[in-house]
Formats: C-alpha cells, structure tokens, sequence
C-alpha cells in the first residue's frame, strides 16, 4: 500500500464516516438504517486486505465514537474485527469473485448488528435485541442496494493490487 | 525420455509468509487490545479524564465537517421529508375518511335516537294529561317496521303479549290515536292504523258534543260520518275517541282519547249526513315510539 493508496483510504474512510454520522444515521427506513461506513469498509478490506482492512475499521470505529460522543473503542472493537475478517476473505477465497461484495456486506451487516449487541449488553447499556432482529433484514437490503455503487467507487479509488501482495501465506496457483 | 526424470526448478520460497502472517495477527490483536483499552477507560470514567478530553476534543475538531455534510445533505432530506410525509399524508387522509364515516352513522343513530326520546317525552306528557284514561297504564315501544307501501296500513311495535299487550288495545302517540293492537305475538304486535279503511272509530267533537263514526274515507282521508246536517260542526274542531255510551256494549276506545281536529266541513244537497275531513293529531306516517293502552284491571 502506496502513501498515496494510504492517503486516498484515510480519506475514503473519514468522509464515509462523516456522511454516515451526520446524515445517514438519521435516516430510517423500515426501522433500519443504511451504513454506508460499513459498506465502505468492506470495500476497501476487499481490495487491500486484512490488515489495512483492520486499520481502517479501528480508524473508523474511532471517529464514529468521537463524532457521536459514543463508549469510545466500542465500534472500533466491532470494525476492527469486520476490516479483519473481510480482509481475509478477500486475500482468500473471495478473491476475483463478483459476488464476494454482495455476500462480504451481507454477512458483516448481520455480524456488525450482533457485535454491536453483544457489546453493549456486556458493557450493560441499552441492547435491545428484539429491535436488532426485526430491523436486520431490512438493513441487509438497504445495505445490499448501496454495495454495488459504492464498491465500484471504492475500486476506481483504489485501483486493486497484485494478489500475491495481499496475502504471502495464500499461494496461487495456475 | 519419459523414464529420465526431469529436474524441476524448486518454487520460490516465500520468505515473507510467516512474518507477514505474524505481522497481520500482531496488527489485529494490538487494534483490538487498544480497543477494548479505551472501552475500559471510557467505561469506567465516561465523563472525565483524558480520554474524555480527547474525545471532546476530537468532537469538537469533526463539528465543522459533520455541520457541513449536514448542509450538503439538508435538500435531498427535505425531499426525502416531503415525500415520507406525502405517504403519510396518504394513509391520514384514508383513516380521518373512515373516522369521519364512523362519526357521521355515530351523528345519524343520535338524531335518531333524539327524534324517538321527544316521541317518548310527547308520551310520557300524553299520560299525565286529565284527559288520559284513568282505568289504563301504557306500554311504551318503538316501532320495528313501517308500512311498506301505500296499501299497507299497519306497523310492527316491539313489545307483545310478554309486556301485556293485547289485541284490539288501543295505540297512541304522544299527539293523539294511532290506531289498534291487531295482532299479538310474545314480543311483537302489529298495530292496524287509523288510515286503514277497515278502522272505525266512535268519535266525539269537543265543541259541539257531536257523535260521529272516524274512518277512511275516499282518497284516503279520514272523515266524521254520520253527522247529521243540521248540526254545527265547525272547522278546527277538536274530535276525541267517544268511549262507551252503552255499557251492555263497551266500546274499544276508551273516551277522550285525542284523534285529530276537523279540516273541512262540506254538505251536498243530496247526501244524508255532512261530509266533516279530519286531520289526525298524530303523525301516521313517521311514527319511532307508540304507547299501547292496557287496561289495568286484566278483566277487560
């Protein structure tokens, strides 16, 4: 990851975070709403990996909890490990797959949901779970429509790289 | 030359994979290790120490961008506003419809009601007048059909043999006679009007203490009969049921029961008697509540 690639991510990252706090936390469609920040996120822990993918969520966690006065560290904990597990799974098997966004948003959409929850009944705040459940499917879809045009932007941002850079430990063959 | 064997260049080795794979794990669990640092400190102090100073500060630093995307975002959110309300605006419109419609049946069952609470009033006051009989109570009903058509000359009333109502009773408004009980069952009876052509009824004017015989004349007006030319009955005279004359033969109508005030008086020069029109006190064709006449002695 070039510093230009690292400029164009911190970047990528800080705007969908603003736009995700200042406008699109407060709109609610069918009780659920859009993260845009999340989208993002996969996005880019497709195309750069683990670790970058890691960075970015905890960077992101960060200046969501900051903007919004949240439990710092609390949604950076949860993005981290989503920026992780994307990462992986695009080093891996979701490599070249036009389906791996689609599948990658969709999963982490409902982790999220569930870290989020779980987090917050440890720390014993407010979780209601009942309202988790009934809005997940609907941000499941919400998110779905944004992957497409967001995952294109984010590849036309960051251009993809060598696989063979993105992961060591995986060998390609053929 | 297949049997030689080939020597194969040996792979590459990869001389970052383990580190890379250690870096990577050393990334992610340092990142979490941090994260859940600050999930500790924000916890236990979530509203000082440096952390939290950090944290407003940071705040602070985002406001303008946050503010700023507000605005950029504020046109698109209005119209979003718009158009959600628009939807909303939709199914109001649709619920205040059905409310109104509730509350319009709700309107008519009242003015309904009302109108058959001052027919019950016009009873209860037709009972406490002298002229009420002495020997009767009354059994106040509504009426449960009308009749349907210009041949029929009857109502239904709800209350029948169960509240003692029986046949040939007589059936008032509170304005005056309606007709007569022609008809029982347990909770309902039918009531033969005034109007129709095979009711009669001995009548009396107030006035000039003329007898007469009430009943459906041609047209469907009701007249006085048998009254003799010579006698001086007068328009707007007052007729009320004549009661028994002859005890050997007591009559249905009790006396003194309103039954309309004359309309006309004519007299031909052929015909026997004058031909006297009346007008009935009560409202034949829009009756909600009637009084049946019950003797309070059951021996009648």
């Amino acid at each position: 990851m070039t510093l230009g690639d690292g400029v164009k991510a911190a970047a990528l990252i800080f705007v969908a975070a603003i736009v995700q706090v200042s406008i699109f936390s407060q709109l609610h469609v069918f009780g659920a709403v859009p993260d845009v920040l999340l989208v993002s996120l996969v996005a880019f822990a497709l195309l750069r990996g683990s670790v970058a993918g890691a960075i970015g969520g905890f960077v992101a966690g960060l200046l969501v909890d900051t903007a919004s006065l949240g439990t710092l560290g609390l949604t950076s904990l949860v993005l981290t490990l989503a920026g992780y597990w994307i990462g992986r799974y695009g080093e891996t098997t979701g490599r070249d797959r036009a389906h791996a966004p689609y599948l990658s948003v969709a999963v982490v959409t409902v982790l999220y949901q569930f870290g989020l929850l779980v987090v917050h009944f440890v720390l014993a705040e407010n979780a209601p779970a009942g309202a988790v459940v009934r809005s997940l499917v609907p941000a499941i879809v919400l998110n779905l429509i944004l992957t497409g045009p967001l995952y294109a932007l984010v590849r036309r941002l960051l251009r993809p790289v060598d696989r063979a850079e993105l992961s060591a430990e995986v060998q390609l063959l053929g | 030359m297949l049997a030689s064997s080939v020597q194969r260049s040996k792979p590459p080795p990869y001389p970052s994979k383990a580190r890379s794979a250690l870096i990577r794990r050393t990334v992610v669990v340092v990142l979490v290790l941090v994260a859940l640092t600050m999930v500790t400190i924000a916890f236990r102090s979530p509203t000082s120490g440096a952390l939290h100073g950090l944290q407003g500060a940071g705040s602070t630093a985002l406001r303008p961008f946050q503010i700023a995307a507000t605005r950029v975002a504020q046109p698109f959110r209005d119209a979003y506003d718009y158009l959600s309300s628009l939807s909303g605006l939709k199914s109001e419109n649709a619920r205040l419809k059905r409310q109104y419609e509730k509350v319009r049946e709700q309107a008519i069952a009242n003015r309904a009601l009302a109108v058959q609470a001052e027919q019950y009033k016009r009873l209860l006051h037709f009972e406490q007048q002298r002229t009420y009989p002495s020997a009767y109570r009354t059994v106040n009903t509504g009426v449960i059909s009308y009749p349907s058509g210009p041949f029929a000359h009857s109502l239904t009333i709800a209350a029948g043999s169960s509240s003692g109502v029986r046949r040939n009773a007589p059936v008032v408004s509170g304005y005056g006679l309606v007709g007569i009980v022609s008809d029982v069952a347990p909770d309902t009876a039918v009531v033969r009007l005034l109007t129709d052509p095979s009711t009669y009824v001995a009548a009396f004017d107030l006035q000039t203490r003329v007898h007469g015989m009430l009943h459906t004349g041609t047209g469907g007006t009701l007249v006085l009969d048998q009254v003799q030319k010579q006698l001086n009955v007068k328009k707007r005279d007052v007729l009320v049921t004549a009661g028994t004359s002859n005890a050997q033969f007591p009559d249905l109508y009790p006396y003194g029961i309103p039954i309309g005030r004359v309309s006309n008086v004519g007299a031909e020069d052929t015909a026997e008697y004058l031909q006297v029109q009346v007008q009935p006190f009560a409202n034949i064709s829009s009756l909600d509540a009637v009084g049946v006449l019950v003797p309070k002695k059951s021996g009648r």
